[in-house]
């Protein structure tokens, strides 16, 4: 299983697109830093094939007041999540 | 585990840098050991020994530093990289013939080959760009 | 579990831009030389805008800036030959695979996915 961590919105870059791609059918899925703004209900159809995969960190949110803001499917990691996150996979993929 | 990191933004233009601080210090608080964070592309400006960030913000150069200090992580910075954009260690700078340096311990400059290696010798390797 | 386990490759690198508008394409490039150099098993995959990197005809830009064709040619010397290209970028560019300078693989998602998963580490430029 790899984690793929995305730090693009879908708004401003199509490499989620790529991402999606990338992914086996048992990839996880992180949004960090801008990647965050995917997680709002408006925005989180794009990543509907990876929906029960869909994660998300939570500082990037808090800083960006999107807490509480994100989609019911997206799953919020704190920085320790995310670290949990790598341990737990055999590799990480990071697209920007 | 023993993890290696891969920066690729320069600090003060892209989270990258913040992100990849954070992680580190979450990665040595579980546990594991944080071998080495390489810095590639413009992420070799986090080593720029003359950086002076507003007292209010971080000062992300020394913050690798005080990383470095605690838990031994090795701080390489991608030769080819840093040349380029002025980064040079007094050795460089004596061997281009520059007054001054921009670049000091605990960064190293070293070769691409580092990263390769640390790829193979650590059990992940997370990359942070901008 | 993974099919793909018991011949892994070593790297991976997915080259995403295109030439001259930045130096990710030859950060990318050198990385997959230094890692051949060591003896590693490495891969491309060109994908999005990164598949124009493979154009035939390209130059140095103004100033005497170094493109990266040059680079792509040398990569057999380095034993680089296993080279995939994302069908679907390179049909939303206008392009065919046999205006591309090197001989490559055409991959669609499923293949994308399982080249990820073959290789030991992926590193994206």
């Amino acid at each position: 299983m790899i984690l793929h961590i995305l730090n693009r919105a879908p708004g401003t870059s199509l490499v989620y697109r790529e991402a999606l791609a990338g992914m086996g059918p048992e990839d996880r899925l992180l949004l960090i830093e801008d990647g965050v703004n995917g997680a709002l209900p408006s925005q989180v159809r794009h990543f509907e094939p990876v929906s029960n995969r869909l994660f998300a960190l939570r500082e990037d949110l808090a800083s960006r007041g999107l807490v509480g803001r994100c989609d019911e499917t997206v799953q919020v990691v704190d920085i320790d999540g995310f670290v949990e996150l790598t341990e737990e996979a055999d590799k990480t993929v990071s697209w920007f | 585990m023993r993890y290696a990191l891969l920066v690729q933004g320069a600090p003060y233009s892209h989270q990258a840098s913040h992100s990849a601080l954070r992680f580190a210090q979450a990665v040595v608080a579980r546990g594991h050991t944080l071998d080495s964070v390489f810095f590639y592309h413009d992420g070799v400006y986090n080593a720029a020994r003359l950086a002076a960030p507003p007292q209010d913000e971080p000062h992300l150069p020394d913050a690798w530093c005080d990383l470095h200090a605690q838990h031994a992580t090795a701080l390489l910075v991608c030769i080819a990289s840093a040349l380029r954009r002025g980064l040079l260690d007094e050795r460089e700078a004596v061997r281009h013939g520059k007054v001054g340096h921009s670049l000091e311990p605990p960064f190293e400059l070293t070769g691409l080959g580092q990263l390769i290696d640390l790829g193979q010798r650590c059990d992940r390797l997370v990359t942070f760009s901008p | 579990m993974e099919p793909q386990a018991a011949s892994r490759d070593d790297l991976l690198v997915i080259l995403r831009h295109s030439p001259h508008g930045t130096s990710w394409l030859r950060d990318g490039l050198d990385a997959a030389l230094v890692a051949a150099a060591f003896g590693q098993t490495v891969s491309l995959l060109f994908q999005g805008d990164g598949v124009l990197a493979l154009l035939r005809g390209q130059g140095s830009g103004a100033l005497g800036q170094k493109g990266t064709a040059a680079t792509l040619e040398m990569l057999s010397l380095y034993d680089i030959d296993a080279l995939f290209v994302d069908a679907e970028a390179l049909a939303r560019l206008g392009f065919a695979a046999n205006e591309l300078m090197l001989p490559t693989d055409s991959v669609d998602a499923a293949r994308t996915a399982a080249l990820l998963a073959s290789h030991r580490q992926v590193l994206v430029f």
